[in-house]
């Protein structure tokens, strides 16, 4: 599941780009820096590569190409309980979803095989822009001659004519070992494991000083011991030799040992019928299990199932346990680790997690059951399902017909197939709701679809990059309001602790674990780490690839757990099997780490790891060099070739904390392992809008996160030949004087109290100005009427219109063909679609102020009935409250609105558009405003835009306050931006006011 | 209209319709200048209505004359104003020769003066 | 109250407290002749900024602040700044901010102007919305003088006395580059609208009735007949237009008021300010009169020859 999210760090510049801004940036901020190199020509550059919703399309290719086909091949036989074996194989996927039928019917000895190709199974909503939409692979051009605006970076489905979006589901990540206590302070390891076939959570949980296992598979509690027992380690010894020679950790497992000996279970058939009796009892009871006994066959497969057994030895899921045991133990003795709980579940949580799972807590135990994240996973399971109840359904048909005791005509299974829409149907009903309700998964979670808001170019990519939170707001460690250090990369926290360097140190001995499966054991971790490292950088592995090394941990005893395999041995599997697996699934962009809190290394290969490349360094020197930069210039070298070269690396969460990351060059020292490539980049679409963030409260910035989606502005280049639902356009959209990016709308600004209609964050406005234009939009609104077919062969009928008569009146707008003319002027009550149905004559109402209908589109819908469709077009201006707002969360309503003579003017006969309490500001403490306004100001006065992203004043790229105040000086303001301003209605001065511009 | 007591002629609000700060911004000016006022002062009770309460207070005269006259104060003025910027702009144009046409302002002036008296008649019919 | 007042206008002068024309014989005491004469621009905000009105503030004292009319056309002055034909500064002395104010104000929102009201559109096939056009259009200055025409009120029928009507047609051929459609595609129409109502009743004889009704063209009155009506500026863009597209539309042109809608404002802006003073506190000398000198970005200091005192 190539989730790869460094996207949504660095979405940020895509915006840029599609503004066009980036000829002039180039040359305004390549031009005055000579000392630190500029590598902001990396960022547009790295996302024609990866671009902005590629984790969306790579996930829906991968689930169309691969994931499909895997499904039905693993249901692909259709056994009749009756009499003949029915089996279909699969040919191809695109909309409609074809298989191909073979089947053999036995009769009277004689075995006849018929084939079906190309049976339509049932049709599958195409994401835009993937590898099946007919946009695939089209150039700019292309796309405008098709009326699809280039710059839509498509990654939603359109469902019955809404757009909806998938969103990414945050998810702790499978596979791994994570200690955690629960509220009664009990201390937990747990495992969520994932393995093709079987997906479970194991937990191992420490009460009353005795171990014991949790799996769903068994009614009560299971001592830690008699699992051992059961998977053959009768030995005591031998299982306290695998926790380490430490007295302590014996001592912690006396209690279990004992526990086990007093219900007097020595030996491993004892333990296997103790296990059998705890069992809950289920309903599909299996063959195989029966045999052996289910109680081996759940630790076999159920029980830490990313352990493979293979023939039946138990061994390293033995070594497993242990491994769990030992971190549970070392979190108890350890007081490092108790004072740390806290933060190590955090931690744990930050660096493992990784979509899926809206409320951890309330599904916890059912969310172990399930694996499921990125949308082809999501699909999957759905389509799963979807494809199973189809082939019981068509099993039931097949047998009832066979059963029946004389049969005219042979059986045509193909029949049965598209019988009753299950796939189309579920498909979309499920996309369309957002309601995953999958029964054989028992899965059942709500909002995992959004309607994709086109309210405006930022909130949609907004919401393509959204990532569900896996923890309800309400959780402990992080308030309502504040940020989810998982986050951090998309909120716009920079997380401290990435900078920190850890100190190296030689550990004794070091764990290689794969993507959560013990490989083997390593002396010098950091020549692994080095080697492996190395050969990312020579592109010899996945550049995905992620080793961690994390020796924080000093401790003497050495975990003694040998696999047995020569690290020589080890590297080469690693590679092959990484190499492979990248090579086999292009999606899966492999990554490794290793990771060593545990004295382990990680190395891990599996997807939805957020990572982001960085710049690579030695001794804190840029590996990126001047000519590099100019050969990208040129177009001579790709930002794959920067990969490829080894100039920059992908690193991960985990790898991360082995590296010394400096945010600027110049701030790197000796021991700095790679350099930010561009410290904005941090910022996510939203939090990228806001000028100056780093001057205000951070909940301000959260809040504008959430408001910047809710702009108006132009959605796309193709915005008017929409037939969307709803749609805002404002008319005169402008560029801010302060860029950071979009579209927006500038306006003159005087902070001051005025006529009392500001308090409360209200806004005065200037008629005149709305008058001459400003803020102007556009609202469209979608009607549609369908002419429907009835069941007896009557429909419904257009009709000319009534030019005289009773009724007449209201059928002005029509024209001949009875639906309304574009261009007139809608009255309320009037008819726009005169449609007679076979009961009733009936037209359709709209009852609103002097609308006009500004397109009518004819179509048919999924049923081949005609379809008219009327966009309804009104151009409003703003009124007392309408909404506006700032780019730092401060929103307002317009209060009142004053005539241009009733405003203050400046000495200069600047008179502002709009008012703004100064009130507002002393408790937001929104800074980053206050300066935006010097800044506009001083834009305007000098004829130039300014710059003011976050980080980018340390860079020299941004304008700092002092600059600005130059400049307004210059052009004979106050360095402070106050003006010296006029009532214009009664005679005299008032007060000081800043009156300076900004984008609203 | 006038509203106020009744009984004391030296007290009275005039309320005037379709005006706003420009006329009584004015014409409270004049009222202040005028001795025999006590005190004067204009409200507008609500910004979507166009209409402006003028409150005058006079030592003794009636407030009706006394406003009337601070009408004509204003008028008086406008009116020497406008002379005098029109010599001023015309011995301006006559001096430099100015050839371009300065219709544009000189309009202004003159409407500004016809405007006042406007209003001003009006609110006399008011009174 | 200041005793100066200077609309649209940056000059400075020579100025001294005791110049003013309306300083009474009784001499107020410093303090309140400061604060009756000028606004302070204090550090963090001006003080002063009330103008002192009432004719009896200073009676107390002996002063009498009341307005004598004579004394005022004595002293009162203008004095022309600028004046291009767009634009005009010219300062106006011995007058309070209270009757520039209404002159600022007059002239922003009471002067009437023609402006396109009415759009009727016969085709509109570009990107631009049809409202959106008709608001451009009403903000395209028209070159008339407003005194020829009279108001629109609603029963009265469009004639030549109080409606201007313009004829925009412009298509883009197709192949060809796209075009701007600018304010000079506007045409005026001495006639009168062209558009035939749809409603009328066709009577073969008589004229078909349009959304007008001229009773002579506007070209044999005699002010427009030398002066031929036309937007003020011929560069001012309307639309853009793609290959195939076509704007066809009449615009009727009526007169207004700046009140109603800022397109019948006759001025970009119109302001007053007060005359600006800087006074010195103390001597500056040498060094830091030059420093001071460089200071300031738009020369307001100079230095003197201390030789003369």
């Amino acid at each position: 599941m190539g989730l790869k999210q460094e996207e949504i760090l660095l979405s940020n510049n895509s915006i840029n780009s599609n503004v066009g801004e980036i000829p002039i940036d180039k040359q305004k901020l390549a031009a005055p820096i000579k000392s630190a190199l500029d590598k902001y020509q990396l960022v547009p550059e790295f996302l024609k590569v990866r671009g902005l919703v590629k984790q969306h399309l790579d996930s829906f290719n991968y689930f169309v190409n691969t994931g499909i086909k895997k499904i039905v091949c693993a249901n692909d036989m259709i056994v009749s309980d009756v009499d003949p074996v029915f089996s279909s194989g699969l040919k191809m996927y695109a909309a409609p979803i074809l298989v191909n039928i073979e089947y053999t019917q036995g009769s009277r000895g004689v075995k006849m095989r018929a084939e079906k190709n190309d049976l339509v199974i049932g049709r599958m909503p195409i994401m835009l822009r993937s590898c099946c939409c007919v946009l695939y692979g089209k150039d700019e051009a292309e796309l405008a001659r098709l009326g699809e605006c280039p710059l839509d970076p498509g990654g939603y489905f359109i469902i019955k004519g809404t757009d909806k979006v998938m969103l990414i589901q945050e998810q702790l990540s499978k596979n791994r070992i994570i200690i955690d206590a629960d509220k009664k302070g009990n201390i937990n390891a747990s495992v969520t494991s994932s393995s093709e076939a079987t997906k479970s959570k194991t937990v191992i949980q420490m009460e009353k000083e005795k171990i014991y296992l949790l799996l769903n598979q068994f009614v009560k509690k299971i001592p830690i011991m008699v699992v051992m027992k059961a998977m053959g380690m009768e030995s005591d010894q031998e299982v306290v030799q695998m926790l380490g020679r430490d007295p302590r950790y014996s001592a912690l497992l006396l209690p279990s040992i004992e526990e086990c000996a007093g219900i007097n279970i020595y030996t491993q058939e004892q333990a296997l019928q103790f296990l059998e009796a705890k069992l809950k009892r289920s309903m599909y009871a299996d063959r195989a299990s029966e045999k052996e006994g289910r109680a081996l066959s759940i630790l076999r497969v159920v029980f830490l199932a990313n352990v493979p057994v293979r023939s039946d030895n138990f061994r390293p899921k033995c070594l497993y346990v242990a491994v769990m045991l030992r971190r549970m133990m070392d979190a108890i003795l350890n007081k490092d680790a108790m004072d740390d709980k806290a933060k190590q579940v955090l931690r744990c949580h930050r660096s493992y997690l990784f979509k899926n799972s809206r409320s951890l807590r309330k599904h916890k135990r059912l969310c172990g059951e399930q694996a499921s994240g990125a949308i082809w996973q999501l699909i999957s399971l759905l389509f799963e399902d979807l494809f199973k109840t189809t082939i019981t359904e068509v099993k039931r048909h097949i047998d009832t017909v066979l059963s029946k005791p004389s049969r005219s005509s042979a059986l045509d299974p193909s029949l049965f197939l598209r019988t009753k829409e299950i796939i189309t149907g579920g498909l979309e009903r499920t996309l369309s709701t957002g309601n995953f309700d999958i029964k054989c998964f028992r899965m059942h979670r709500k909002g995992m679809t959004q309607v994709l808001a086109r309210l405006s170019f930022i909130g949609t990519l907004g919401y393509m990059t959204k990532i569900q939170p896996q923890f309800e707001k309400s959780r402990k460690v992080s308030g309502p309001r504040a940020l989810q250090p998982s986050q951090c990369y998309s909120l716009g926290v920079e997380d401290l602790e990435l900078l920190s360097g850890e100190e190296l140190h030689t550990p004794n001995s070091f764990l290689v674990i794969l993507n959560g499966l013990i490989l083997g054991k390593h002396r010098r971790p950091q020549h692994f780490a080095v080697a492996l490292r190395k050969l990312r950088r020579a592109g010899k592995v996945g550049e995905f690839v992620s080793v961690f090394v994390n020796e924080k941990q000093l401790n003497k005893s050495v975990v003694v757990v040998y696999v047995g395999v020569r690290i020589l041995v080890i590297l080469k599997h690693i590679c092959l099997r990484v190499v492979g697996m990248h090579i086999f699934w292009k999606l899966f962009d492999v990554e490794l780490y290793l990771c060593a809190d545990q004295l382990c290394v990680y190395i891990a290969s599996d997807g939805g790891r957020v990572c982001r490349p960085l710049v690579i360094a030695d001794k804190g020197i840029s590996r990126i060099k001047e000519h590099h930069m100019k050969e990208l210039l040129d177009g001579v070298r790709s930002f794959d070739d920067f990969l490829r070269h080894g100039l920059i690396e992908y690193l991960d969460v985990n790898e991360e904390n082995n590296a010394l990351i400096a945010l600027y060059e110049g701030e790197a020292t000796p021991d700095t392992t790679h350099i930010e490539i561009e410290p904005f980049t941090i910022l996510g679409v939203c939090a990228g809008l806001i000028p100056y963030p780093h001057h205000n409260q951070s909940p301000r910035n959260t809040y504008q996160c959430a408001m910047g989606k809710q702009a108006m502005g132009n959605i796309a280049y193709n915005q008017l030949n929409r037939m969307d639902t709803l749609l805002y356009l404002l008319v005169h959209p402008q560029r801010p004087l302060l860029t950071t990016r979009t579209i927006e709308l500038n306006a003159t600004v005087a902070v001051m109290s005025y006529s009392g209609y500001d308090i409360e964050d209200a806004i005065v406005m200037n008629k005149s100005s709305l008058d001459r234009g400003f803020g102007r939009c556009i609202v469209m609104k979608r009607y549609s009427g369908v002419i429907q077919k009835y069941d007896n062969g009557a429909s419904d009928r257009i009709l000319r219109p009534q030019r005289t008569g009773v009724g007449s009146e209201k059928m002005q707008i029509l024209d001949d063909d009875g639906i309304a003319a574009p261009g007139e002027i809608i009255r309320p009550d009037d008819v726009y679609i005169n449609k007679q149905s076979p009961v009733i004559t009936r037209g359709s109402r709209i009852t609103s102020a002097e609308p006009l209908p500004d397109k009518v589109a004819l179509s048919s819908d999924r049923n081949e009935n005609p379809c008219i469709k009327i966009l309804i077009r009104h151009t409003r201006r703003p009124e007392v409250g309408d909404k506006f707002s700032s780019r730092h969360g401060q929103k307002g309503v317009c209060g009142t609105i004053i005539q241009q003579e009733d405003f203050p003017f400046s000495e200069r006969g600047i008179c502002p558009d709009l008012i703004m309490d100064p009130h507002g500001f002393p408790s937001r403490m929104t800074v980053g405003k206050m300066i935006e306004l010097l800044g506009g100001k001083a834009g305007v006065s000098c004829g130039r835009f300014h710059y003011g992203s976050a980080f980018g004043e340390p860079s020299g790229h941004a304008d700092k306050v002092e600059a600005i105040s130059e400049t307004l000086i210059k052009h004979g303001f106050s360095y402070n931006g106050k003006d010296f301003l006029y009532s214009g209605s009664a005679a005299y001065a008032l007060s000081f006011s800043l009156c300076p511009f900004l984008g609203s | 209209m006038e509203h106020g007591s009744f009984g004391d002629e030296s007290v009275a609000t005039f309320s005037l319709n379709e005006e706003d700060h420009t006329l009584a911004n004015a014409v409270r000016f004049t009222l202040n200048q005028d001795p025999r006022v006590r005190f004067c002062g204009y409200s507008i009770p609500h910004p979507s209505d166009a209409r402006v309460n003028v409150k005058v207070q006079t030592t003794g005269d009636p407030a009706k004359e006394v406003l009337k006259d601070a009408c004509q104060d204003l008028m008086q003025m406008c009116e020497h104003i406008r002379n005098t910027f029109d010599k001023t702009v015309g011995e301006l144009k006559a001096s430099e020769a100015v050839k371009k046409k300065n219709s544009h302002s000189q309009e202004k002036a003159m409407d500004i003066d016809s405007q006042e008296s406007d209003s001003e008649s009006e609110e006399s019919e008011s009174n | 109250m200041a005793g100066q007042e200077e609309e649209r206008g940056d000059t400075k002068k020579k100025f001294s407290i005791f110049d003013l024309p309306d300083v009474p014989m009784g001499q107020l005491p410093d303090h309140l002749q400061l604060h009756r004469t000028r606004v302070l621009c204090n550090n963090d905000a001006p003080i002063h900024t009330e103008s002192v009105q009432y004719s009896g503030a200073y009676a107390t004292v002996g002063v009498d602040n009341s307005l004598r009319f004579d004394h005022f056309r004595n002293n009162f002055r203008v004095e022309v700044v600028r004046l291009t034909e767009e634009d005009m500064e010219f300062d106006m002395v011995g007058i309070d901010a209270a009757i520039a104010n209404a002159f600022r104000r007059i002239l922003i929102a009471e002067l009437p102007t023609m402006a396109i009201e009415k759009v009727l559109i016969a085709n509109n096939t570009s990107v631009v919305q049809d409202e959106v056009l008709a608001h451009r259009l009403g903000l395209i200055p028209i070159g008339v003088d407003p005194r020829h025409f009279e108001y629109l009120s609603e029963n009265d029928q469009p004639n030549e006395r109080n409606t201007i009507v313009f004829k925009l047609h412009v298509s883009c051929k197709r192949g060809s580059p796209r075009i701007t459609v600018k304010s000079d595609e506007l045409k005026w129409l001495p006639n009168g609208s062209e558009l035939v109502k749809e409603s009328t009743p066709s009577d073969s004889a008589s004229k078909p009735e349009t959304y007008t009704s001229f009773s002579c063209s506007q070209e044999t009155i005699p002010e427009f007949a030398k002066n031929p009506i036309a937007p003020k500026y011929p560069d001012i863009i309307i639309a853009k237009l793609g290959p195939g597209q076509e704007i066809e539309l009449e615009a009727h042109a009526v007169k207004g008021k700046g009140k109603t809608h800022a397109k019948w404002s006759p001025v970009a802006t119109a302001w007053y300010r007060m005359f600006p003073e800087v006074v010195l506190l103390e001597e500056v000398e040498d060094d830091l009169a030059e420093e001071l000198k460089s200071k300031c970005p738009v020369d307001v200091f100079d230095i003197e020859d201390l030789g003369k005192g």
